[in-house]
């Protein structure tokens, strides 16, 4: 483990695939998990919403608010100037994804108390806070994909495919996250749709990711870097074990058998849980896989005519 | 007015005078090298080894300021960019969006004798690096305002290094452009940098 200011000059002074660290590693870790909670939070809250559940309502804003926002303000810096964050929503994507926290979390908490009416039995101020807190909800779950998608110097991250996949991937969270609720909570919804919904999702996420890897591996050759860090370098561990096995391949199969057999509600939430492990890891994954445009790349030897 | 800075790379033999005398004029933390140098090969038989210095490209289109949620990273009208430390909050976007790799995060405090405490020179320049918050080259900034010249670019033994003010097509570094086929990295990327590169 690199944990002393000079173990990382090595790293610095490749002229080639530098890793980015400071979003995967140490309190870089906080971030993934900001990133994560957000993201189910904002997912189990549009489930919520479809369930007309408000205990999946309730926590799922508590996930967003206090979960996510307290691992954001663990991970800076200075947490302290933290309000600045959000004065420059017109360029930067950090600014626009925490007033996109903000707004949700504020039309969430007035939805929450007018009695979070289901659509059918609201008024207009229910319905319009229920729509505004659902808009916030999946901003939160797109937002982070341009933070990402925005970044230059990370061809891996630098493509428009990011924000589907961390839309579905918040979607999948979600839904896994209201699973594991309806199943621990005394009086939950019926668990039969959310199952069909959580296995759609998660087969969207598995074809999304596979097709995700494959277009940047023929994007340039430090995305291809990337993605055999994925696949066999550094962070395959993570995305073997992490994000297809315990992510994607017991959630798949548990939930396919349970089309046909009734599984024990326990079961679900191993699933659920499971699934949960896989979002983390798939944040983490494609995170800690980033690496830099090699700056020898643009390096040009001078035409044998050059006199000097 | 544009400041910008010419490399040369034919001349450039790689001594690390740049990132020395860097950390000596701005008291950088370990670990942090706002200027470093960079070795590789390149051509046919006989590999030639070269040396890439590359510190911050101070572009005219920054990223690195676009992304910034706070206004920390600023751009004055001379074109060099620098961090303001007093509105930076470290959530070191900026870091993920330079395609130059030229911040550096600077998370604790930390001398360079560990168990020893700071120095006297670490307590005077620290005070410019404060923890939590990313740095990067400013051009030396407080050295250009007095009308000298950056000290990785007044301090290079081989003189592979020019500044000078890109705007004026008869200042020297213009001129080396010029004649000399400048290039830029990864001008493919549009942030348009002040640092340029002479052929090897």
């Amino acid at each position: 483990m690199l944990d002393r200011p000079f173990d990382y000059i090595g790293q610095d002074l490749r002229s080639t695939f530098r890793p980015q660290r400071e979003w995967a590693q140490r309190r870089g870790l906080l971030l993934i998990a900001a990133f994560f909670f957000s993201g189910i939070g904002a997912g189990g809250w549009l489930f919520s919403l479809f369930l007309s559940w408000p205990t999946g309502l309730v926590w799922s804003l508590a996930t967003v608010v206090v979960a996510s926002g307290a691992a954001h303000l663990a991970f800076l810096g200075r947490p302290e100037r933290s309000w600045r964050v959000l004065l420059r929503p017109q360029t930067s994507w950090i600014s626009r994804g925490v007033l996109g926290i903000v707004f949700f979390a504020v039309s969430g908490v007035l939805y929450l108390l007018t009695g979070a009416p289901a659509w059918a039995d609201a008024g207009p101020g229910g319905r319009l806070l229920l729509t505004l807190s659902a808009f916030g909800a999946v901003w939160l779950l797109v937002y982070k994909g341009f933070v990402f998608a925005y970044a230059k110097g990370i061809p891996f991250w630098n493509t428009a495919m990011l924000p589907a996949l961390f839309f579905v991937t918040g979607l999948r969270g979600g839904s896994a996250l209201v699973l594991l609720l309806a199943v621990v909570a005394p009086e939950g919804p019926d668990l039969y749709p959310l199952e069909i919904a959580k296995l759609w999702v998660a087969v969207s996420f598995g074809a999304l990711l596979a097709f995700y890897l494959w277009a940047t591996s023929e994007s340039c050759v430090a995305a291809r870097r990337s993605v055999r860090e994925l696949l066999g370098g550094r962070v395959s561990v993570a995305f073997y074990l992490g994000v297809l096995a315990v992510g994607l391949l017991l959630p798949l199969a548990w939930g396919a058998v349970g089309l046909f057999r009734a599984q024990p509600e326990w079961a679900w939430a191993v699933v659920s849980f499971s699934s949960l492990i896989g979002d983390f890891y798939a944040t983490y994954a494609v995170s800690k896989a980033g690496v830099y445009r090699p700056l020898a790349g643009d390096f040009r030897v001078a035409p044998k005519t050059s006199q000097r | 007015m544009r400041y910008g800075m010419v490399i040369d790379l034919k001349r450039c033999v790689g001594c690390n005078a740049c990132t020395v005398i860097c950390k000596a004029e701005n008291g950088t933390p370990p670990g942090i090298l706002w200027a470093r140098v960079l070795k590789l090969e390149s051509g046919d038989y006989p590999a030639r080894r070269v040396s890439l210095p590359v510190l911050c490209m101070h572009c005219q289109d920054p990223p690195c300021q676009k992304a910034c949620p706070t206004g920390a990273t600023v751009k004055r009208p001379d074109g060099i960019v620098y961090v303001d430390t007093a509105k930076c909050v470290g959530c070191r976007y900026c870091m993920m969006t330079c395609p130059f790799q030229a911040r550096y995060f600077n998370d604790a405090v930390r001398g360079y004798f560990p168990g020893q405490g700071l120095t006297p020179y670490e307590v005077l320049k620290y005070q410019d690096h404060p923890a939590g918050v990313v740095t990067k080259c400013h051009f030396c900034k407080h050295r250009v305002d007095q009308g000298l010249q950056p000290a990785c670019v007044a301090n290079c033994m081989a003189k592979a290094r020019y500044f000078g003010d890109l705007d004026d097509s008869n200042s020297e570094v213009s001129q080396i452009i010029r004649t000399r086929r400048g290039y830029q990295l990864h001008a493919d990327l549009g942030t348009d940098p002040s640092v340029y590169y002479l052929p090897p």
